[in-house]
């Protein structure tokens, strides 16, 4: 009787064209944009070129500061400052006259730099202009100490040797954020339509009296429902992961090259699929509360909305913590610890004590909300308008 | 066949309360046709819900084939097909087919059952020609025939109908009148409620005045035109709701 019901809430939901939407053309969709633009976020601007706005009458001399810097292309313009405000360029450099001739002679020498704080690719440019400079600048001074006799270490009396204690490429951490980010939202806004036609709908329809008029116990019926919701979200869950992945793989480089479990990548792929599953189980059980309060598909849609916005807290929390500074807590908290957990994962470490509290939590509180969805299935106040 | 025994059903909201049913008795036995009249507001859905135990009663007692609504709830629904007015309570995107066949997997039938049962009803109502299509482009009338047909796939002892015929032009209206024939020469038990006081007239062997919860009349509807001396059904309910009226005023 449960396999029956279920499968019939499948194919009426599968039917639905927003359920077919939401589960395979929105992930698609989503991971496409979002993989491409933080692709293009940790590129950090290689293959860009950013063109800097210099005066016309610019000597070879100066020009030469920027030749290493492939990406800097210069602009040559009578208003190097109109030409940055028009937009045509990212930033400008304007050189006092005589700027070699002063430096030569060892007089103040005058450089203005400007650019726009408000855009990325103007910060870039200023960076690299900034970059340059101190290049040059250090090139003078050594110049000017070897012309003194001095000997050339005094211009760095130090060495920094900077080491980080993960040897993960750094883009891995945009990949912990944007993963479960974007499985989170995929698996409630997926699967949001058939919870709420599921309930809501069928009181609307008046489907559910027909229903209850059965001799079919209201219990396999609120199972059935929840199983089905469960079963779109861990779909659509799936699809985002395998688009994901397939993107990643075929359409980046920096992150492709993040990506590398090694020896773990059996085991990481089972705990991702297993997550995917509890947060689908878990996502359903507060849609289905949300389904059974709305009398109609509006009212369940607007309980249903801020349930898509539990994934946005747990993202703001853990995205600037290392791996090593999690602590119990980030595991035992719901839905946080599914974030913090596939962070651990991409890191490529499985803890297998994270996984069972982690997991565990959230069947805790699913059970909860289940048995409170239960309760009131059972009164006919909330199973019939 | 059903035994409604001081029935009161009362909703509770946060701030008001709302009595539907008050002090509701009435008994219909098997192979009977009873007529349920009454304005909008007078408790036959509440009434013809509770029987169908899909309320239960706030007091009283309602049973059906022996069976207690509150305590056998399950006994009751196979035992019962109900069809509720205005919305049918049908799935949009499954075909006329697998609506009824999903209804007939609920309540039990086997796989031949539900063919044989199915193609039956589809003859019954000339309903084949659309059988495989989905119910979200089907006219109000044709709905409303898989509506009835899902009402009486497990072939049910008693029957309610909540307005049946409320939207249906007058080709569907017929149908479903010679349906009610029909079920009364198979001896079935069927209650319906209507406004329309000819359908009450042609179809019923006895009648049910409710008015603002309670039941004002309830016998045979012979007997009714003879005690009021009038054939007119209309002009008796109209009567007996002055008069009813009188008394609450009284």
């Amino acid at each position: 009787m449960l396999l029956n019901i279920y499968l019939k809430e499948m194919k009426d939901s599968f039917r639905d064209r927003r359920t077919l939407l939401l589960t395979v053309f929105l992930p698609i969709i989503m991971m496409t944009g979002l993989t491409l633009f933080y692709e293009n976020m940790v590129s950090d601007g290689e293959g860009e070129e950013y063109k800097l706005a210099v005066e016309n009458s610019i000597t070879p001399e100066v020009e030469s500061i920027f030749v290493p810097f492939e990406n800097i292309s210069l602009l040559k313009s009578d208003n190097p400052e109109k030409t940055v405000e028009s937009g045509e360029a990212q930033g400008a450099l304007i050189v006092s006259s005589g700027f070699l001739n002063s430096i030569e002679n060892g007089e103040d020498a005058k450089l203005t730099l400007i650019g726009d704080s408000f855009s990325q690719n103007s910060t870039i440019l200023m960076g690299m202009v900034t970059e340059a400079l101190d290049h040059y600048e250090k090139q003078i001074i050594a110049n000017r100490l070897e012309a003194e006799g001095a000997n050339l270490d005094l211009v760095h009396p130090f060495q920094v040797e900077q080491r980080e204690i993960s040897e993960e490429d750094p883009s891995i951490d945009l990949l912990a954020m944007l993963i479960p980010l974007i499985l989170s939202i995929a698996i409630g806004v997926g699967s949001a339509p058939a919870a709420a036609d599921l309930f809501a709908g069928e009181k609307e329809k008046k489907t559910m009296e027909a229903l209850l008029m059965t001799p079919v116990n209201r219990a396999t019926l609120l199972l059935s429902k929840w199983l089905t919701i469960s079963s779109i979200g861990a779909i659509i869950g799936f699809v985002t992961l395998i688009v994901v992945s397939l993107e990643i793989f075929f359409l980046t480089e920096h992150l492709k090259k993040a990506v590398s479990f090694g020896d773990n990548m059996p085991i990481i792929i089972s705990v991702c699929v297993l997550v995917i599953i509890v947060y689908a189980m878990f996502s359903a059980s507060l849609l289905m509360l949300t389904s059974i309060i709305g009398k109609t598909v509006k009212e369940a849609q607007s309980y249903s909305s801020p349930i898509m916005m539990i994934a946005v807290f747990p993202v703001m929390i853990t995205t600037g913590i290392g791996i090593n500074e999690f602590g119990f807590h980030h595991f035992a908290i719901p839905v946080l610890n599914l974030f913090s957990l596939l962070k651990e994962l991409l890191f490529g470490i499985v803890d297998y004590e994270h996984i069972l509290v982690s997991l565990g939590s959230n069947l805790l509180l699913l059970a909860i909300v289940f048995i409170v969805c239960r309760i009131l299935f059972l009164k006919d106040k909330w199973v019939m308008n | 066949m059903i035994e409604i025994q001081q029935v009161t059903k009362k909703f509770e909201g946060k701030k008001t309360s709302v009595t539907a049913l008050k002090h509701v008795s009435l008994s219909v036995k098997e192979g009977q046709v009873v007529g349920l009249l009454g304005e909008n507001g007078a408790g036959k859905t509440t009434l013809l819900r509770t029987i169908a135990t899909l309320l239960e009663p706030t007091e009283g007692k309602v049973s059906v084939c022996g069976y207690d609504t509150k305590s056998s709830g399950n006994e009751v629904k196979k035992r019962i097909g109900v069809l509720f007015g205005g919305e049918t309570g049908l799935y949009e995107r499954l075909t006329a087919r697998e609506n009824l066949e999903y209804f007939a997997m609920l309540y039990g039938l086997s796989r031949h059952e539900t063919k044989v049962r199915i193609d039956e009803l589809a003859r019954m109502f000339g309903m084949r020609d659309y059988l495989d299509r989905k119910v979200g482009g089907f006219s109000k009338g044709m709905r409303q025939k898989v509506a009835i047909s899902r009402t009486l796939l497990h072939d049910p002892e008693i029957i309610l109908f909540d307005e049946p015929t409320t939207g249906l032009d007058i080709t569907s209206s017929n149908v479903f009148r010679q349906l009610v024939h029909q079920l009364k020469h198979k001896g079935k038990t069927i209650i319906f409620s209507s406004h329309i006081m000819e359908e009450v007239s042609m179809l019923c062997d006895s009648v049910a005045m409710m008015h603002m919860g309670e039941l004002i009349y309830h016998g045979n509807i012979e007997d009714l035109y003879k005690s009021e001396g009038s054939r007119d059904l209309n002009y008796i309910f109209m009567s007996k709701l002055v008069r009813g009226n009188n008394h609450h005023a009284s």
